[in-house]
C-alpha cells in the first residue's frame, strides 16, 4: 500500500478515534464509578450538537467561546437527569439501565418535538485545507483532533492530580471503603455524571459538525461507545482510550477498502470473538 | 400433624383453581364474542395487533424471567418475518410450512449464538444484544438482493384466502396467541419454570444444585426466539408488507417495555403491558412524537415508583379492597 493512500486513512482514523474516545470515556466513567449503564449517553451527545448550534450559529458567539461552553451546558442538563432519574436508583444495575432507556427515548423524541426531525448542518469556521509536504488535511478535522486531545489531557490531569480526582478513583475502586474514609460518594457521583455528560456533549458537538445534526443522531455514538467499552473493558479509562483508537483506525481502513457496512460487520465480529476469549475486555478486570 | 394440614389446604386450593378456570373461560368467551357486536374494523385491527404482540411480549418474558434482558428480540421477529415472507413470495411455499420455518430459522440462529451471548450476564448481555439487533437491521437493509433493502417486501399473501379480512384474521390471531401464551405459561409453571427462576435468583446456586445452567439458558433462548419469529410471520401475513424499519431497536425496546410496565414477575405482566401499550398509541394517533416522550417518561416513573409494574399496582389496590383479601397469593 502506497504512502499516498496510507496517510489520509491514518489521519481520518485518528480524527474518528478522537471523537470516539471522548464519547466512550464518559460512558465508561459512569459505569466504572456509578455502576450505571447510561443508555441516554448518546442523547447527551446530541444535546451537545444542539448546544453548539445555539451558541455558535444562532447567538453568533465566536467559535472558541461557543465550543468550550457546550461541555458545561450539557453537563448541567446531565446533573438534572442524575438527580431526577439515576440518583433514586443507585446500585441497582438493571432498573437504572431501564430508566436510562426511558430517558433516552424521552430526550430523543423530545428533541424531535422541539427541533423537528430534519438534519441540519453546523457551518465550520475552518473550511481550509492544510497542505503539509504534499499531503492535504481538511482543517476542520485537525481542529476536532486538537480539541479532543486537549479535552482528554485536561481530564487526565484532573483525575490524576486533584483531590476530587483522587476521590473519584477511590470510589471507582471500592465505594464502601471510600465512604468509610469520609468521601461523600454521592457528591462524586454528581461530579462523575457532570464530567461524563459534558465530555459526551463535546464529542457530540464535534461529531455533529463533521457529519450532521439531528435528534436521532445519539444512536450512533451509543453503539460506538458500547463497542469501545466491550473492546477495552467496561469501566476502564485506559481501555476506553485503547478501544476508541482501535475502533477508529479499523473503521477508517475498512471503510476505505470495503465500505461502511462491512466495517460494522467486522466490528461486531471482533466483539463476538473478544467475548468468547476475554469477556472482560482487553484492559478490564474480570468480575468475580 | 402434617397430613392434616395438607388436607386442610386442599379445598382452598381447589376453589382457587376452579375460580381461575372460570375466569379464563369468561375471558375466552368475551374475546370470542365481542367482534360480532361491532362493525368497526378499526377495533378488530387493533385487537389483532394486541394479540400478535402478546406472543412476542410473552416470549421475551421467558428471557426476562431468566434474568437476561434482551434488546434484539425484534431482530429475531424480523428473521422469522423475512423467512416466512420470502418463502411464500419468492419460492411460492404454502403458508403452513413457511410458518413452521419462521419459528425454526430464528431458533437455529439463537441456538448458534446462544452459547456465546448467554455467557454474559446483566448489562453485558444487554449491550451485546443491542449491538446484535443493530447488526441484523443493517443486514436487512444492505442485503438488497434477498430482502429488498429499505423498500421491504410487498404483496405477502394472507395465510389462507379465508383470513383476508381483519375480523377473520382476528380469530386466527386469537388462536395463535392463546397457543403461544399458553405454551409459555405451561413452561413457566413446570419444572423447567422453576429451573428458570432458580437461574435468575442465583446462577451459581442453581449450578451447584445440578441445574445445567448454560444448556437451560440456551434452550429458553431458542424457544423464546422461535416464538417471536412466529409473531414476525403472523405480522407479515397480516399486514402483507415487511420492511427493516419495523425490526429495529425501538421495536425491541417495546417488547422490553411491555414486560417492565406490565410487571416482570408474572406472565400476566407482559400481556397487560402489551394490551395497554399497543392499543393506547393506536387510539391516540395524532401525537406520535409526544407519545414517545410520554412513553419514555412512563418508563422512568415505573422504575422509580412501581418497579413491580401494573400487575403490582393492581394487586396493591385489590389488597386495599375488602373483597380481594381472600384471593391474594
Amino acid at each position: 500500500m502506497s504512502i499516498n493512500l496510507l496517510v489520509p486513512i491514518v489521519f481520518n482514523g485518528l480524527s474518528l478515534s478522537a471523537i470516539y474516545v471522548l464519547v466512550a470515556l464518559g460512558f465508561t466513567l459512569v459505569f466504572g464509578i456509578m455502576r450505571v449503564i447510561n443508555f441516554a449517553h448518546g442523547e447527551f451527545a446530541m444535546m451537545g450538537g444542539f448546544a453548539l448550534l445555539f451558541f455558535y450559529s444562532q447567538l453568533g458567539l465566536p467559535y472558541w467561546l461557543a465550543l468550550p461552553l457546550v461541555a458545561p451546558t450539557v453537563g448541567l442538563f446531565g446533573l438534572v437527569a442524575e438527580r431526577l432519574v439515576f440518583r433514586p436508583l443507585y446500585a441497582q444495575e438493571l432498573p437504572s439501565m431501564i430508566a436510562g432507556l426511558g430517558l433516552s427515548v424521552a430526550l430523543a423524541d423530545g428533541a424531535v418535538v422541539l427541533f423537528d426531525v430534519h438534519q441540519r448542518n453546523i457551518p465550520s469556521p475552518f473550511d481550509d485545507i492544510l497542505t503539509i509536504s504534499g499531503f492535504t488535511f481538511p482543517e476542520d478535522r485537525v481542529v476536532v483532533m486538537v480539541v479532543a486531545v486537549a479535552a482528554l489531557i485536561a481530564f487526565w490531569l484532573f483525575v490524576q492530580y486533584t483531590a476530587i480526582g483522587l476521590a473519584l478513583r477511590t470510589v471507582a475502586q471500592d465505594r464502601e471503603m471510600a465512604e468509610a474514609q469520609g468521601i461523600d460518594t454521592s457528591a462524586t457521583y454528581r461530579i462523575t455524571f457532570f464530567l461524563a455528560t459534558g465530555l459526551a456533549g463535546l464529542g457530540g458537538a464535534l461529531f455533529a459538525q463533521i457529519y450532521a445534526l439531528s435528534p436521532y443522531m445519539g444512536l450512533v455514538p451509543l453503539v460506538k461507545a458500547f463497542t469501545i467499552v466491550i473492546i477495552g473493558g467496561l469501566g476502564s479509562v485506559p481501555g476506553a482510550a485503547l478501544g476508541g483508537v482501535l475502533l477508529g483506525m479499523s473503521e477508517s481502513f475498512l471503510n476505505t477498502f470495503y465500505g461502511a457496512s462491512m466495517a460494522q460487520f467486522a466490528s461486531f465480529g471482533a466483539i463476538i470473538l473478544l467475548l468468547i476469549l476475554r469477556p472482560w475486555g482487553l484492559l478490564g478486570r474480570p468480575e468475580v | 400433624m402434617q397430613p392434616v394440614s395438607v388436607s386442610m389446604a386442599l379445598p382452598g386450593q381447589a376453589r382457587q383453581r376452579v375460580l381461575r378456570w372460570v375466569l379464563i373461560g369468561i375471558l375466552a368467551a368475551a374475546l370470542l364474542i365481542w367482534p360480532l357486536f361491532t362493525h368497526d374494523l378499526f377495533y378488530t385491527h387493533i385487537a389483532t395487533l394486541v394479540l400478535l404482540y402478546c406472543i412476542g411480549a410473552a416470549s421475551l418474558h421467558l428471557l426476562v424471567r431468566l434474568g437476561q434482558l434482551s434488546l434484539c428480540h425484534a431482530a429475531f421477529m424480523g428473521i422469522g418475518g423475512y423467512t416466512s415472507a420470502l418463502l411464500t413470495t419468492r419460492l411460492g411455499w404454502p403458508f403452513l410450512p413457511a410458518f413452521v420455518a419462521s419459528a425454526i430459522v430464528p431458533g437455529v440462529v439463537a441456538l448458534a449464538l446462544g452459547p456465546i451471548l448467554l455467557r454474559l450476564r446483566g448489562v453485558y448481555f444487554v449491550m451485546i444484544t443491542y449491538s446484535f439487533g443493530e447488526l441484523v437491521r443493517l443486514l436487512f437493509n444492505e442485503w438488497q438482493s434477498l430482502t429488498g433493502g429499505a423498500d421491504g417486501i410487498f404483496h405477502i399473501p394472507p395465510p389462507h384466502p379465508f383470513f383476508a379480512t381483519s375480523r377473520e384474521y382476528y380469530y386466527f390471531a386469537l388462536v395463535m396467541a392463546a397457543l403461544c401464551v399458553g405454551f409459555t405459561g405451561r413452561i413457566l409453571s413446570s419444572q423447567t419454570g422453576r429451573f428458570i427462576d432458580s437461574i435468575r435468583e442465583s446462577e451459581r446456586l442453581a449450578q451447584s444444585s445440578g441445574v445445567p445452567v448454560l444448556r437451560f439458558k440456551v434452550m429458553v433462548f431458542v424457544l423464546s426466539c422461535g416464538l417471536v419469529g412466529m409473531q414476525g410471520s403472523l405480522m407479515a401475513h397480516y399486514i402483507h408488507y415487511l420492511s427493516p424499519g419495523a425490526f429495529g431497536f425501538s421495536e425491541s425496546l417495546n417488547f422490553l417495555v411491555f414486560n417492565v410496565i406490565g410487571g416482570m414477575q408474572t406472565l400476566a405482566g407482559p400481556i397487560i403491558g402489551a394490551v395497554f401499550l399497543v392499543s393506547l398509541p393506536e387510539v391516540l394517533r395524532g401525537w406520535v412524537e409526544l407519545q414517545r416522550v410520554i412513553y419514555g417518561v412512563i418508563l422512568i416513573v415505573v422504575m422509580l415508583y412501581a418497579p413491580g409494574g401494573l400487575v403490582m399496582i393492581g394487586r396493591r389496590t385489590l389488597e386495599l379492597l375488602p373483597i380481594g383479601r381472600g384471593g391474594g397469593s
